[in-house]
This record gives structure tokens, sequence and C-alpha cells, in this order.
């Protein structure tokens, strides 16, 4: 046999997760198996089944795509919103939308792979609600697979109700435990194409009279080639891989036998099963149960054994079609019954995967269906004309006045005895005329005289009415009658059936009847009626028969000599005017004696009649009547008995009448209720389907929520631990501004407990001086960035740096606000101290300048020099000056250099000009230049440009380049005396040339230009020791002040 | 007393134009060679690889760098030095503080007499640098 995939299909629901991880962790390496999982999931929600399964098994575990061609050993799973169906080995997918949901997923695909798989199909039904599966593995198990259900004895499924359902529906080879099912399956597959007996006809033979004399029922005409598949079936069930073992096993296993005969009987559950015999129906017997009918009347159909009800419907196809045809057309009840329960609930639901609709035309299956996702359900037209019902033909009583009866694939199912019980059941049932129904297996060959055969072929028959002795089979259900022991032959029980009648018979002749007695040819009684008592007794002595010996005095004679005569002449013999002595007078009688024969045997029946009343003695002896009289008299005394006999009967009669009609009336009643409960259960129904569908989608949420729970029970913990941590004061609030919680450390500012979560903050008192909490809180509420403050204790010495944030869903949306608080008390000290430090410094060098000034000036003689001394320490103090006033950070180079002009603009002269963008030096730099500056206007003062009122100082600088950049300045002067060459080296020349160079990395160059000083600076770009000012400024020319 | 000091050669480390050129002076005065003054310690530290010295005059806080690699290593080498300094005696290259110093301003003749005691003097031992 070619490889072919076994490919496993498995249906799980509520609590089916934990089973599937069990049963993917059973599973063994190279099992060279594929399983597709279906279950229930809620639509539109990311579902973690595979995610979690995919822990539970080394084999790729994948949600299913459309298309995708199924492999050995991986594991494909149906996602939310889709059903999943198989074609020729591929997976077809369709999504689904809020519409159209389908209910049954898991019968759609064990029915798209029992098509597509056949035999090589496997179907797998785990814990779950509701009963989504069952149909599919009644569908599986038709086609030649293997069916499972999760037993629920080991490992109990959580909800047994699906596996349940699938085992009482006899669907399933194997109920497991969850863990042995992958092995199991592993052991049967390897038995694929282990078929190989060396004689196989012998045992098969032998198994086919093993069959016939343990089920009666002779599968010789069964198809050779199917008959040995189906055997080779169960022994693959069993795990029997030869022949004569299997054999064996039967001849001790009954269980066995049984199974192998459902199998053997098991053909393709479909609407209109055999459509060759629904077509006759169709066309020789639903015509006629409308025949004479009008709309007051009703066409009433028993479908007995419905299972699932694909019957039953397709009969109220056949029938509301012919209603069609019809003016008025009757109304149609239609009786399905089955003693599974759960098929009965299927069957209501009405709801069927679409592959079993095969032989529903497609016009019909437009008009009688109404498509669900996967499924086709019957509409409520139909569904209405059907009531189905727990009922057991054997047990209970059947229905009646029914036109119909389809009971198909029942009676075979049933032994000799049991049939022989209930086709008089369904004669009983149908009215005359009436209609019998059976499957393609059955037949009525013993029931010729209760049913004649209208297609024998088709198995239609029609109730015979007009029977010799019409049998009553109620008896069985009166409340104490038992079931008589069966015996092997049915006519036995047709026979009781007479004797009873034969009972009744015998029962009224008793009671209207003369005395009389029977006997024998010797005399001997044989049989007394009632009454007898008066015209014989017991002799004296042992018991004796002899009749002559008992009659009374009087009556002895006579009747021997009648008796006598009777035997010689064959012939009646009457005697008249007999006067029997009994006790209390005489009675005159008559008497007649006859011959009776029965077969063989020769008997005479003795008759003795009163002929008036009981007389005293006197009176008979000498009386002397007409017979005519006398026979008057006894005519009217019967004629009395008659009449009141009549009377009784009468009222009797009227008695049963009520009782009917209040039979009848309480039967409408009822039937009305029923309807009434029928569509309620409808409701039901589809209230209950609704609520385990919704119960089963709770099940799989629950389960990962509980997941989710977990992580967030980790996450939280971790939070806790995290507040109890940290320092840094925190509260949390939401939008309104209550507190939601707070770590231990705000207990230091505001005076909160745990009970306050939930009051607004701004209830508590707090040692913060923050008054515009509040407004800030809210300003961050509403979308405002992060606020920092900083804020004193009240009436203390902290320093805290408020914090307010925003606090943040993951949706980005603002649900609230953080607070924090962080101790900067020490750096806010810090600060101050470093302030007054700062300031105490400046100060002090201020001051110290000062003195050395005073100094200087006190101890030296007035000359050149110490002018020019004082006037470098004033530059410095200048420049001291400037730098105070940042801190000590920075001076800016235009407030340098027209420091250094100032002295020499005045009187209106406009002799000073800068130009250039804001430069910021830092310290060093900024006493160097300024000390520059100073010495370039002293000796411009002295000797060039400032020395003349004509004369006229320019200082331009712009910023140059670009990384680096660098500053460039240039002292030029024009007008004054013209300079021939260089001035002299002295303090200035060394301060500028080489200071400029050795402090600041620069370069200084003097010139003359055009007869005037030029100094060229240029000083390279680093924050050490030049700011560039930003952006830059737009160069202005400025006078120098007045 | 200043005799030694002729023909020193004196590395000076000074950041500060107008303080550097009066040092320069001075020891020129004496009759030093004075190699510098520079006002950066890697300018300093690249003259120390070319050349050797017999003393070295740094000043303690240099444009923001400090002058602790010149010390360490003037010390490895052997090389007495001193420091000058505007700062208060705490903040010294740590492992030098026992090293002459002088606060600045500072007069010709302490100058001249420190730099003459180091450079005869024999070198106490400093703590191994690491």
């Amino acid at each position: 046999m070619a490889p072919t995939l076994p490919i496993v299909g498995i249906g799980a629901s509520a609590g089916g997760v934990e089973a599937l991880e069990q049963l993917l962790r059973s599973v063994p390496a190279d099992n060279g198996l594929a399983f597709v999982v279906v279950t229930h999931l809620p639509p539109n929600r990311e579902s973690m089944l595979a995610d979690i399964l995919g822990r539970a098994t080394p084999m790729p575990v994948v949600d299913a795509k459309d298309g995708e061609k199924v492999e050995a050993e991986h594991v494909y799973i149906l996602p939310p919103s889709a059903i999943l169906t198989i074609e020729q080995g591929r997976l077809r997918l369709r999504h689904t939308g809020p519409a159209d949901r389908e209910r049954a997923p898991i019968d759609v695909f064990f029915n798209s792979l029992a098509e597509d798989q056949g035999e090589h199909a496997i179907g797998v039904v785990l814990s779950g609600g509701g009963h989504d599966g069952t149909l599919g593995i009644k569908a599986i198990k038709e086609n030649g697979g293997l069916t499972i259900a999760q037993g629920a004895n080991v490992s109990r499924p959580r909800f047994v109700e699906m596996p349940l359902s699938a085992v009482a529906g006899g669907f399933v080879d194997l109920e497991l435990p969850v863990e042995d099912i992958p092995q199991r399956i592993v052991a049967y597959v390897r038995n694929w194409g282990a078929f190989d007996p060396e004689k196989p006809g012998d045992v098969l033979a032998n198994i086919h009279r093993l069959l016939r004399s343990r089920t009666g029922h002779d599968f010789s005409d069964y198809k050779e080639r199917t008959f040995q598949r189906r055997v080779q079936r169960r022994m693959q069930v069993v795990q029997t891989t030869k022949l004569e073992e299997y054999a064996e096993r039967l001849q001790k296993d009954a269980e066995e036998v049984h199974a192998l005969f459902r199998d053997l009987l098991i053909g393709v559950t479909d609407f209109f099963r055999d459509a060759a015999a629904f077509q006759a129906l169709e066309t020789s017997v639903i015509p006629k149960l409308f025949e004479g009918k009008g709309a007051d009347d009703e066409v009433r159909v028993w479908v007995a054994g419905c299972s699932t009800g694909e019957e039953a419907y397709s009969i109220a196809i056949l029938l509301r079609e012919q209603c069609e045809k019809l003016v008025t057309p009757p109304k149609v009840q239609i009786f399905a019954t089955d003693i599974d329960e759960t098929a009965m609930g299927i069957a209501r639901a009405a709801r069927y995967p679409a592959n079993v609709i095969k032989e529903v035309s497609p016009e019909r299956l437009r008009r009688f269906f109404s498509q669900e996702a996967g499924t086709y359900r019957v509409i409520k037209e139909l569904r209405d004309m059907c009531i189905f019902s727990t009922h057991s033909v054997i047990r209970d009583p059947p229905f009646s006045r029914l036109d119909l009866i389809s009971c198909r694939n029942l009676l075979i199912y049933l032994k000799p005895t049991l049939q022989a019980q209930i086709v008089p059941l369904f004669h009983y049932s149908l009215r005359p005329g009436g209609f019998l129904f059976l499957g393609s297996s059955e037949n009525l060959s013993r029931y010729g005289e209760l049913f004649a055969a209208l297609d024998r072929k088709n198995r239609i028959f029609r109730r015979r009415d007009l029977i010799s002795r019409p049998p009553l089979p109620l008896r069985q259900f009166l409340p104490n009658a038992r079931r008589e022991p069966g015996t092997e032959d049915g006519q036995n029980a047709f026979l009781q059936r007479s004797d009873t009648v034969r009972k009744l018979a015998a029962t009224v002749v008793e009671r209207f009847a003369p005395t009389f007695v029977i006997v024998d040819e010797a005399g001997q009684t044989l049989f007394f009626s009632s009454g007898t008592g008066k015209y014989l007794q017991p002799a004296a002595g042992p018991p004796n028969r002899d009749i002559v010996a008992m009659a009374r005095p009087g009556l002895r004679a006579d009747l021997r000599a009648a008796l006598h005569r009777a035997k010689e002449t064959g012939e009646r013999v009457v005697r008249e005017r007999i006067a029997v002595q009994i006790n209390g007078g005489l009675q005159m009688i008559s008497l007649a004696v006859e011959r009776v024969l029965e077969g063989n045997e020769t008997a005479y029946g003795i008759v003795f009649t009163d002929r008036g009343p009981i007389r005293s003695d006197e009176d008979v002896a000498g009386a002397s009547r007409p017979v005519g009289e006398g026979e008057d008299a006894t005519v009217r005394q019967i004629e009395k008995e008659l009449q009141e006999t009549k009377e009784r009967l009468q009222s009797t009669i009227e008695e049963l009448e009520t009782a009917n009609e209040e039979f009848r009336s309480s039967n409408e009643e009822l039937l009305s209720v029923n309807e009434e409960l029928q569509s309620t259960n409808e409701e039901l129904e589809t209230s209950k389907e609704e609520l385990q569908s919704v119960n089963e989608e709770l099940q799989t949420v629950n389960n990962e929520l509980s997941i989710k729970i977990d992580e967030l029970d980790r996450a939280n913990a971790d939070l806790n631990n995290l507040f109890q941590s940290t320092q840094v004061a925190t509260i949390f609030l939401d939008r309104n501004l209550l507190i939601r919680s707070f770590t231990p450390a705000v207990t230091k500012l505001f005076n909160l407990i745990p009970n306050d979560r939930g009051r607004p903050l701004t209830d508590i008192v707090s040692r913060i001086d923050y008054p515009d909490l509040e407004h800030d809180m809210r300003r961050v509420c509403r979308g405002a960035e992060v606020t920092e403050r900083s804020v004193k204790v009240s009436g203390g010495n902290g320093h805290y740096l408020a914090r307010i944030l925003p606090y943040r869903t993951p949706n980005n949306e603002i649900d609230g606000v953080l607070l924090t608080f962080v101790d900067i008390s020490n750096i806010i000290a810090a600060e101050e101290q470093q302030k007054v430090l700062a300031a105490e410094l400046s100060h002090r060098v201020k001051n110290t300048l000062a003195v050395v000034s005073s100094i200087a000036e006190r101890s030296l003689p007035n000359d050149a020099a110490k002018a020019e001394l004082l006037g470098r320490f004033h530059a410095l103090g200048h420049t001291h000056d400037l730098l105070s006033q940042t801190g000590w950070i920075e001076a800016p180079l235009r407030e340098i250099v027209s420091t250094e002009l100032a002295p020499y603009a005045g009187g209106g002269r406009v002799n000073a000009a800068m130009n250039g963008p804001s430069v910021m030096l830092k310290p060093q730099a900024a006493l160097l230049l300024a000390l520059v500056f100073h010495e370039l206007a002293t000796n411009a003062a002295k000797y060039g440009a400032l020395s003349t009122p004509e004369g006229r100082v320019e200082v331009a600088w712009t910023i140059a380049g670009d990384r680096p950049s660098r500053l460039e300045l240039t002292w030029r002067e024009h007008g004054g005396p013209p300079i021939d060459g260089f001035p002299t080296r002295g303090f200035g020349t060394e301060l500028i040339e080489r200071g400029i160079r050795f402090e600041l990395q620069g370069e200084a160059k003097l010139d003359a230009v055009d007869g005037g000083l030029q100094c060229r600076i240029v000083i390279p770009a680093d924050a050490q020791f030049i700011v560039f000012g930003s952006p830059p400024e737009r160069p202005t020319t400025e006078e120098a002040a007045s | 007393m200043t005799a030694e000091l002729k023909g020193a050669r004196v590395l000076v480390v000074e950041d500060e134009f107008l303080v550097a050129s009066v040092i320069e002076d001075m020891l020129e005065s004496a009759g030093c060679v004075v190699s510098g003054p520079m006002p950066r310690v890697a300018d300093a530290l690249k003259a120390m690889d070319h050349e050797s010295y017999d003393a070295a005059i740094l000043d303690v806080n240099l444009a923001g760098d400090r002058v602790d690699a010149v010390a360490e290593a003037l010390s490895r080498r052997n090389v007495p030095f001193m420091f000058v300094t505007g700062y208060a005696a705490g903040s010294l290259p740590v492992g030098f503080a026992e090293r002459p110093r002088l606060s600045k301003p500072f007069k010709l003749a302490d100058l001249l007499d420190t730099l003459s005691s180091i450079v005869k003097t024999p070198l106490p031992r400093s703590a191994p640098l690491e």
C-alpha cells in the first residue's frame, strides 16, 4: 500500500487546552502523523493557543493557513473567526464574520476529513461542552476511519459532554485517557496494510457463520470487498494483525461481535438515504397520504429510530412539497422518536455539516435550508412539522392513527422475538391502508397477513385491514403485564392471541348460555360450566367423575338413559319435565344431550335448562302443564335477562364513550400544550447553544486571563518592592487628583495614612510650602509639560525639588499625575554657601587690589612709572568689577574695550569707535586683554591717535572661520602723528606680542599702517577663554559714550 | 648662596604671563638657564622627554589643569622641584605635600633661596605613584 499520511483531527472545547497539552506531550517522536486542532474560540481575539501548545511539543505548532499542504509531525490550529476544511490533503481556511459565526466547526472539519481521507482519517474528541463533533465522528466512522473519545474514567475530561455525546451515539471505536491516545494511534497506523491472511476465504466464511448464529443476520449477500474491509478495520482497532486471531476473539467476545455487526450495518448517513427508495416513497406513497383529506384533517407520520433527524426531515421535505401542490392541504404532523436523548438534541437543533447534505438537490437545499457558515440548518417551517421525543418502541405505548410509519434500520438490530412484538404494534398504530417504510436490509416475510408488499425492492408495505384474527397487542402496556418470555417460534404468539379470543368467547358464552357439562364417552366429566351445583353434587366416597353418579335425585335415571341414547344414535336427545330434587323443592328442567366432535375427540354435551321456578313437591306431582306455557315462561325469563344485560351493556358503552370524549379533549389540549412547549423548547435550545458557546469562550478566555493574572501578580510584586525600597517621596494621583498610592518616604512631607487613598491630596496637611501645587497638578493633568519647582519646608530648613509628571497609560493618554519630591536641602545649602563665598571673595579681591593701589600711591614718588603702575592697577580693578557682575564667570569684550577707551572720550569728541559681535571673555582672558587694551590706549594717548583731536581709534572684531573659529580683532589708529617704525619694546609690547601667545595661544602683531598704529589680534576659539555670543548679533557701530 | 644656581637648568611651569615672565627674569638674573615658561601640562611633559633639568618650579593650578602629572614625572626622574601657588596648602598634588612651596606673590630672594636649597639637598623619597 502506498504510504498515506495519517491525519488526526482533534476537536476540543472547554477544558480542552489542558487535554491538548497532555495529548501533545504524550506524542512519541517520529510518529509520522499530522495533527489538526479545531477548538471553539471567541472571534476577534488573539489566541495564545499556538504558543501554549508549542511549549508542549517539539513539533512545530502553527496557525492553519489556506491552501497549506498538511505535513507529517506538524500541528495545525484553527485560528479564530474561521472554519477549516480539507481537500486532497490541503487545508482550506475560510474566514467568517460576526454575521455567520460557525457553531460547529469540529463537525465541519471532521466531515470534510472523513470525505477527503476516508479510511485514513482519524478523529479525536476531547473535553468540551455541547455536542459539536458527534456528527463529524459519525461521518469519520462511516467512512472507515478511526474514532477516539477522551475517556471519562482515568484522566477525566473537565467537560464530559462532548466526548460522551459522541460515545452515546455509538460512533466511537475507542474511549481512552488522553495520555494513551497518541501511542494507540501510532500502533493503529502501523497495522495499515498488515492484512494478509493465508486462507482468507475460510476464515471469513467462519466469521459469516458466527455472525449468523449470534445476531441472526446473514451477511452472505454483503459485498465481499466491503465485508473484508470492515473486518480489517475492527482488527486494526483491537490491534490484532492475524485474521485467525481475530476470528478466535469473535468466538469469545460478545461485545466484539456486536461492534463488528454495527460496523457492517453502518452506511453513509444522509438525507434521502437510499435515494431510489425515497423516490419510490415520493411517487407511490406520499400522494396517497393526502387523498381525501381537507384542511381540517391531519396527515400523521411516525419516524421510529430517527437518530439525529435526517430521516425525519427528509420525509418532512417530501410532505411539504406535496402540501404545496394542494389547494387546501391538511395539517402535517411528524412524530420522530429515538431512545438516544443526545441524538434528539442534535435533531432538534437541525444543523448539519455541508457535506451531509449530498443527496439533497440544490433546489431543495435553497428552499428548505438556511446556510450558516459551514453548516446548513433546516428551516423553521420544517422543524415545526416534527416533534422529536425520546421513546422506546419496545417499552412505550405507540402512536396511533398514523398514515405512515418510517422505521429504517431499527428492526434489523432486534432479535426476531422483539420484532414479532413490534411489527403487530405498527399494524395497530397505522390507520387502515396506512404505509410502512423499512430499511434496505429489512423485510416482513413473516408478517404476510399483517402487511402486503407495495414495493418490495424499496421496502414499502401497506397495512392489511381484513385479517381473520385481529391482534390486540396492548396487554403488554397494562401496568402489571410483563412481556411473556418469547419462544423461538413467532407463530406461537399468534396462536396465543387466538387463544385469548377463544377464552373471551368462552366467557361470553358462559354468561349467557344454559348450564352444561361435557363428558367423554365413558361418562367422565371433562368440563363444568358455572351453576351445575343445582343439578349435580359430589358423590359420597372418593372423588368420582362419573356424571351419573353425581346427578341429583330425580335426574339420575333420565340422565343415564339420555346419555345412552345419544351414544347410540349420535343425535341430540331431549328429555322434558324432569323433576330434580334440590334443597327446598323441585326444579323442573329439560335435559338435552348431544355428541360433539373435536378432531379425533368425541365428547357429549349435557345441557340443563330450567323450566319454571322451583316448586314444592306437591305442585309438581299433580301438575300437567301444557308444554308451550312452560316454554313461554322460560323464554320470557331469558328475554328478561337479555334485556337487563342489554341495558347494562348500553350504560357501559355510554360510560366508555364519555371517557373517550374526555380522552379526546385531553389529547387536544395536550397537543396544543405540546405545540407551545415545542416552540419554547426551540428557544431554550437556542439559548442553551448560545450559553454553551459563550461558556466555552469564557473558559478559553479564563485560561488566558489566568496566565495574565500570574504575570500581573509578578509585576505588582516587583512594583511593591520598588516602592518600599525607594527613598524618593512619590505620590500617584488620578485624573481627579485623588490619591491612588504613595511611597513610604512621602510621610515625611505629608500626613498620609494608608486609608487616605481615594482622598484629594489638597485635603492632606503637608509640610511643604507650595501654594500653587493644585494649580500646577491640574495643568500637567491637562497636558502641560513636566513641571519642576524648588519648594521649601514650611517653617523649616529643608528644600525639596518637586516634580509633577503626567501619568500616561500605554495608549499615551493622561490618566493622572505623579508627584515626586527630592530632598535638595544639601544642594541648596551648598549653593547658598557658594554664593556667599563668591561674594566674599570678590569683595576681598577688590579690596586687596585697592589696598595695593593705595600702597603704591603712598610709597612711590610721583612719576611716570607710578602713573603707569596705578593705571594698570585701575585697569585690573575695572575688569574685576565687570567679572563680579557675572559672578566671576565672564565679562563682555565690548565693555572691556570701552572701559579702556572711556577716559579718552569726552568733550564732545568722537574719536573712538567699536564694532563687533557679542563676545564673552573668561576671567583669565578678560584680565589679560584688559591690560592689552590699557597699553594700546595709553600708547595711543601718548604717541598715537588719541594724542590729537583729529585722531581716531577704531576697534573692530569678528568671528571668522568655522571649527575652529577664531576671534579676529583689529585696533586701528588714524589721524594721529605718523609713526615711522615700531614702538620700542616694553611692558606693553611684551604683553601684547608674547602674553597673548603665551596665555591664549593667539597671535598679535603690531604694524604701522598709513602712518597709524595697527594691532591685529587673532585668538582661536577655546571655550576656556572665549565664548562667542549666539546667534551672532548684527554688528552695530557704537559711539563711545560721552 | 646662589652659586649653585649658575648654569642650572630650570623648568618653569606657570600659566600667568606676567608672573611667568617675572620668574624667568629672576632666574636668568641668577644665571639659570630657563626652560619655558610653559603654560600647559602637555607642553611641560613633552619638554621633559627631550631635556633634563636640574630643578623645576611648578605653579599648582594651570589653566584648569592640575600639575600633578608633571610632579610625578619629575619625581620619577629624580628632578627636585618646588611649588608656587596662589592656593591654600591643602590643594597641593597628592603625595607631594612635603615639597617646598612659595605663596604668590613672593620676593626674588625667597625664590632663589628656595630654589638653591632644593638643588643642593638630596631629594626626599616620594611616595610611589600609581
